[in-house]
C-alpha cells in the first residue's frame, strides 16, 4: 500500500477530530487534521497539542494543515468531524478538491436543518424545517458518492485516554465500510464494527442525542432505577419505529449508534452537553432553550420527522415540547409509557 | 419542438454495425470465457461443471416439454459433463457462449431504416387511415411529423451524441415504446439507438421485421441462468464501448399501472458503468457516455385494459410476461397506429438533460459537473486512491443505483398530460370525493350514481389542474401543442378518445353529465398524474 491509501485526513479540529487522530496516530497510521483556522493547524505542529483537546498528546503521524487542497490531495479517505451547523459549509470549502474517489465517512450524529443550509436566522422554536440525513447533504456538496457514517459510544475523553470504544460504520459502498475498517480500526482502544444500514446509524445516531436529553430530564426530576429503565426500553421500542418508518432497519437504533451512543452520553459520570441540559431544565435552572446542543436540535427536527412518518412517538414528542417550552419539565414523567396499552 | 438538424448529422453508427457484428460477438465471448475461466479457479459454484450445469438444467426444464427432442441436448451435456476434461468443459462453454451471443445480436439494415424513416411513415399513414377519404390521408401525409412529437432538452442530447455515446432511457409503458421512441429520436434530430427487446415481441411480424433490422437484440428472457445474463451483459457492454448509441427501459417491463416510474429495476443500464471503467482502463477517458432521460407520454395505451387487469390482479408480478395482448393481435395494433395517425401529437417524446453513468449533470458541453455545479472528473468515480482503475462490482450497481435515482426524480418533470390524463385525474378525483374513498378496489363496486360527475363540475376541475401545473412545472406539463386549448375543448377531445378506442367506452355523456363506465381505466389514465397531490392537499 502506499502513502495515500494508508492516509486519514481528518476534516475539523475539534475534540472528537483530535481524539480520533492520536488514536489513529498512536496506531501508526498517518493523520492530516485540517483546521480552517490556522492558528490551531500551528498550535498542532509547533506543541503537538490540540487547543480544544490539551490533554490528549498528538504522535509525530499526526500532521494539522490549514490548507483542504492539501488534505485532499494527500488522503483519499477523509473523516468530516464538524458540527452539524458546520457541515454544510465545510463541505463546499472542501468539495472544490475532491473528486469522485475519495472516501467521506462523517461522524456527526445529527440532523441538518434547513438554518444550517440556508444560515438564514429563522424563528428559534421552527428552527428544524427539514431534517436531513448528514450523508444527503453531502451528497449534495461533495462530487464523491462513497459516503459514509460512523457512529458509538466513542467519547473523546476515553480516546484521549486510551479507554477501549467502539463505533459502527455504515455505507450504501462495500468499499466505504471495508477502507473504515481498515483505516480506522485501532484495537484495543477503538474497534470498528460495519453495517450496510447507513440511514438507520444516522437516524439513531442523531436520535441518541435527542434522548440523551430525556436521560437528563429523567435524572434531574430524580426519578429513580426503575422509570429510567422504562424510559430506557420504550426509547429502544419508539425511535425503531421511527427508523423503521424511514425505510431504514429497527434493530440498529438498539446497537453502538443509538443505544449505545444514548448509554454513555447519558451516564451521569460522562454528562455530555445533552445530558446536562436535560437536568438543568429538569432542576429549573434553565428554561426552553431548543438550540442549545446537537440533541435538542435533533429531538425537534425528529418529530417532524415523526410527523411527516406518521409515528407516534411519546418520548421524543415529550422532549420536544419540553425544549420548546410547551411542557412542564414535571410532566416528562407521563410522556414515558404510551397513554394506551400497546403490544410491546 | 422537433429539431431543424436533419438526421444525418447526427451520425448514425449503426450503419457500420453489419462489419462489426463478428467483432463485437468476438469480444463478448472472448471476455465471457475468459472470465468464467478465471472465476472457476476458485472452484465451487464458480467451477465450470457448476456454470454448464447450471445451463443444462434450466434449458431441460424450459424444453421437457416439447415433443421434439429439443431437450436432448442438453440432457446429453448434463450426462457427460461428468466425464468431462477441462479442456473440453472450456470448449462447451465457448461453444455456448457463442450460441447464446449469436441469439442475442442484433442486426442493422440501413435500406430498413431508410424506409422507416423516409417513405414509411408515409406509407403507414395511408395503411393506417382506411377510414378516411384520400384527401384526408393526404392531409394525414403532410402532418405527420405532428403525430409524434419530440422536444425537451434536444440539444444537449445532440452535443452529447456527438461527443460521445448516449443511452437513452424512456419511461415504458407500451410495446408501442420502441418504435415511438424510434420515431422520437428521428424526429429530435438524434441518431438511431440499439436496443434489447423481448424475444416474445418478435412474434408480432409486423414489428418484428423493423426491429431485426433496426438495431435491435434479442432478450429471451425465459433463460434466466447466469451465463446467458452474462452473455447479455457484455453484449450491451461491448456495445457501448464501440460506441454504439442505445436504449434501455431502465423501468424493466412496461409499467402496469401507468404510474411514472418510480422503483427502477435498472437491468442492462449496469452496463453503462462497466462499459466507461473499461473505456479509462483503455486510456480513452474521454469517450464519454451520456444517460439520456426521455418520457413517453401517450394520449391512449394500446394495452391498457391487459396491463391494468394484471396489475390490479397482482397476477405473477415482473415475473409475468404477457404473451396475448393486445400487441400481439395485429388488427388491434393497426386500429391503435390509426387513431395515432387520426389524431394530432398523439404521442409525445420528451427529452431530459442528460446524465454521467454516475448519476451527475452534465454541462452544455458534456463536461460531468457534481450536485454543487463544480466540474468534475467522471474517471475519478472508477478509479483507487493513486489513480488506478479499480474493479468493484458492488461499487458499479450502487453507481447505478444512484443514476436510477436521478432518473425517477426528473421523470414527473418530463411527463406531459394528454387531455386523456386530464380529465381521467378530475373524474377520478370528483368519484372519490362522491364516495369518501381512493382506492380502486372499493371504487370498483361504487354505484352509478357516485360514478356520474357533471360536466361544467368536470371543466372546472380541468382549468384548476391545469392551472397548477402552470405553477408546478416540476409535477409535468400538459400537451405543449393545446396549452392555448380551452378546459371544455380539452374535455371534449378526451371524451372522444376515451369513448371511442378501447372495447367499450371509459366515459359517455349523457346530458350534462359524463357517466364513468370503467373505473380501472379511469385509474389507469389518471395515474400518469398520481405523483400530484389530491388538490388542497399540496
Amino acid at each position: 500500500m502506499t502513502k495515500r491509501a494508508d492516509t486519514v485526513g481528518i476534516i475539523g479540529a475539534g475534540s472528537f477530530g483530535t481524539a480520533l487522530g492520536s488514536v489513529l496516530a498512536r496506531a501508526g497510521r498517518r493523520v492530516i487534521l485540517w483546521s480552517r483556522d490556522p492558528a490551531v493547524s500551528d498550535a498542532i505542529n509547533k506543541t503537538r497539542t490540540c487547543p480544544r483537546l490539551p490533554n490528549a498528546p498528538l504522535p509525530a503521524p499526526l500532521e494539522a494543515t490549514a490548507d483542504p487542497r492539501r488534505v485532499a490531495s494527500e488522503a483519499r479517505f477523509l473523516v468530516m468531524a464538524v458540527s452539524s451547523r458546520d457541515v454544510v459549509e465545510r463541505a463546499k470549502e472542501l468539495g472544490g478538491f475532491l473528486d469522485g474517489s475519495h472516501i467521506v465517512v462523517h461522524a456527526i450524529g445529527a440532523f441538518v436543518t434547513a438554518r444550517d443550509k440556508s444560515r438564514a436566522a429563522t424563528d428559534r422554536d421552527t428552527g428544524a424545517k427539514t431534517n436531513e440525513r448528514v450523508s444527503e447533504v453531502l451528497e449534495q456538496g461533495l462530487p464523491t458518492l462513497k459516503i459514509g457514517a460512523i457512529a458509538g459510544p466513542a467519547l473523546p475523553a476515553d480516546l484521549a485516554a486510551g479507554e477501549f470504544s467502539s463505533v459502527v460504520v455504515a455505507s450504501r459502498f462495500d468499499e466505504v465500510v471495508s477502507e473504515a475498517r481498515r483505516l480506522l480500526n485501532a484495537p484495543p482502544i477503538l474497534r470498528v464494527y460495519s453495517s450496510k444500514d447507513l440511514a438507520g446509524v444516522e437516524l439513531a445516531s442523531a436520535l441518541s442525542g435527542a434522548y440523551t436529553v430525556a436521560l437528563g430530564l429523567c435524572d434531574g426530576l430524580d426519578m429513580g432505577a426503575g422509570p429510567r429503565a422504562v424510559l430506557i426500553t420504550r426509547v429502544v421500542a419508539e425511535a425503531g419505529r421511527l427508523i423503521a418508518a424511514a425505510g431504514a432497519e429497527a434493530k440498529t437504533f438498539a446497537g453502538l449508534a443509538g443505544l449505545g451512543n444514548m448509554l454513555v452520553r447519558g451516564g451521569k459520570r460522562i454528562g455530555s452537553e445533552d445530558y446536562q441540559l436535560g437536568r438543568r431544565l429538569a432542576e429549573g435552572v434553565i428554561t426552553a432553550d431548543s438550540e442549545r446542543t446537537e440533541g435538542a436540535r435533533a429531538a425537534l427536527a425528529g418529530v417532524i420527522l415523526a410527523d411527516r412518518l406518521r409515528v407516534r412517538m411519546p418520548v421524543l414528542s415529550g422532549v420536544a415540547a419540553v425544549l420548546a417550552g410547551r411542557a412542564e419539565p414535571r410532566d416528562t414523567a407521563k410522556l414515558i409509557g404510551d397513554t394506551v396499552a400497546i403490544e410491546e | 419542438m422537433a429539431s431543424d438538424r436533419p438526421v444525418r448529422e447526427a451520425e448514425n453508427r449503426l450503419e457500420r454495425f453489419n462489419s462489426d457484428r463478428e467483432k463485437l460477438l468476438s469480444e463478448v465471448e472472448r471476455r465471457v470465457v475468459a472470465r468464467r475461466i478465471t472465476e472457476a479457479k476458485t472452484g465451487g459454484d464458480a467451477s465450470l461443471e457448476y456454470v454448464l450445469n447450471d445451463v443444462a438444467y434450466s434449458e431441460i426444464k424450459r424444453l421437457e416439454k416439447s415433443k421434439n427432442g429439443a431437450a436432448d441436448r442438453w440432457r446429453d451435456l448434463s450426462r457427460r459433463l461428468l466425464t468431462m476434461s477441462e479442456e473440453e468443459k472450456q470448449g462447451e462453454l465457448r461453444s455456448l457462449v457463442r450460441y447464446y451471443g449469436g441469439d442475442v445480436v442484433g442486426n442493422f439494415d440501413p435500406r430498413v431504416y431508410k424506409f422507416a424513416t423516409g417513405i414509411g411513415p408515409s406509407l403507414l399513414g395511408v395503411l393506417f387511415n382506411p377510414l378516411g377519404s384520400l384527401k384526408e390521408g393526404m392531409a394525414a401525409l403532410r402532418n405527420l411529423d405532428n403525430r409524434i412529437h419530440a422536444d425537451g432538452e434536444i440539444d444537449i442530447a445532440h452535443a452529447c451524441a456527438e461527443r460521445g455515446t448516449i443511452v437513452v432511457t424512456p419511461t415504458h409503458s407500451s410495446n408501442m415504446d420502441s418504435p415511438a421512441i424510434g420515431f422520437g429520436l428521428m424526429q429530435a434530430g438524434l441518431p438511431p439507438a440499439t436496443y434489447g427487446a423481448g424475444k416474445n415481441l418478435f412474434s408480432n411480424p409486423f414489428i418484428s421485421f423493423f426491429m431485426r433490422n433496426l438495431g435491435a437484440y434479442r432478450v429471451d428472457r425465459r433463460l434466466r441462468f447466469e451465463l446467458y445474463k452474462d452473455v447479455l451483459k457484455e453484449y450491451s457492454t461491448v456495445l457501448l464501448e464501440h460506441g454504439y448509441h442505445s436504449l434501455f427501459f431502465p423501468g424493466g417491463t412496461r409499467c402496469r399501472s401507468n404510474l411514472v416510474e418510480k422503483h427502477l429495476k435498472l437491468g442492462l443500464l449496469g452496463t453503462t458503468v462497466t462499459a466507461y471503467k473499461n473505456l479509462v482502463r483503455e486510456g480513452r477517458a474521454n469517450k464519454r457516455l451520456y444517460i439520456v432521460p426521455a418520457t413517453i407520454n401517450y394520449r391512449l395505451v394500446l394495452e391498457a385494459e391487459t396491463l391494468i387487469d394484471d396489475y390490479l390482479a397482482e397476477t405473477g408480478k415482473n415475473r409475468y410476461i404477457i404473451t396475448d395482448d393486445e400487441f400481439s393481435r395485429v388488427g388491434r395494433m393497426f386500429e391503435f397506429l390509426r387513431k395515432i395517425v387520426a389524431h394530432e401529437g398523439s404521442v409525445i417524446v420528451r427529452f431530459g438533460r442528460p446524465f454521467d453513468p454516475f448519476g451527475n449533470d452534465v454541462t452544455d458541453e458534456g463536461e460531468s459537473i457534481d450536485r454543487a455545479g463544480r466540474i468534475v472528473d467522471p474517471a475519478s468515480f472508477v478509479r483507487g486512491a493513486e489513480g488506478e482503475v479499480s474493479d468493484d462490482d458492488q461499487r458499479d450497481a450502487e453507481y447505478t443505483r444512484a443514476l436510477g435515482r436521478r432518473l425517477s426524480q426528473v421523470y414527473p418533470k418530463l411527463t406531459v398530460f394528454h387531455s386523456t390524463n386530464l380529465l381521467a385525474r378530475v373524474l377520478y378525483d370528483a368519484v372519490a370525493r362522491q364516495t369518501g374513498t381512493r382506492d380502486i378496489y372499493r371504487l370498483l363496486r361504487a354505484t352509478p350514481q357516485q360514478l356520474a360527475v357533471d360536466i361544467p363540475g368536470a371543466i372546472a376541475g380541468v382549468d384548476r389542474l391545469r392551472k397548477r401545473l402552470v405553477e408546478r412545472p416540476e409535477w409535468g406539463s400538459e400537451h405543449p401543442h393545446f396549452t392555448e386549448q380551452s378546459s371544455g375543448d380539452k374535455l371534449e377531445d378526451a371524451v372522444k378518445g376515451l369513448s371511442t378506442y378501447h372495447t367499450r367506452p371509459i366515459v359517455e355523456r349523457g346530458g350534462d353529465t359524463l357517466h364513468v363506465k370503467d373505473i380501472k381505466l379511469v385509474y389507469y389514465y389518471q395515474n400518469r398524474t398520481a405523483h400530484i397531490p389530491v388538490e388542497g392537499a399540496s
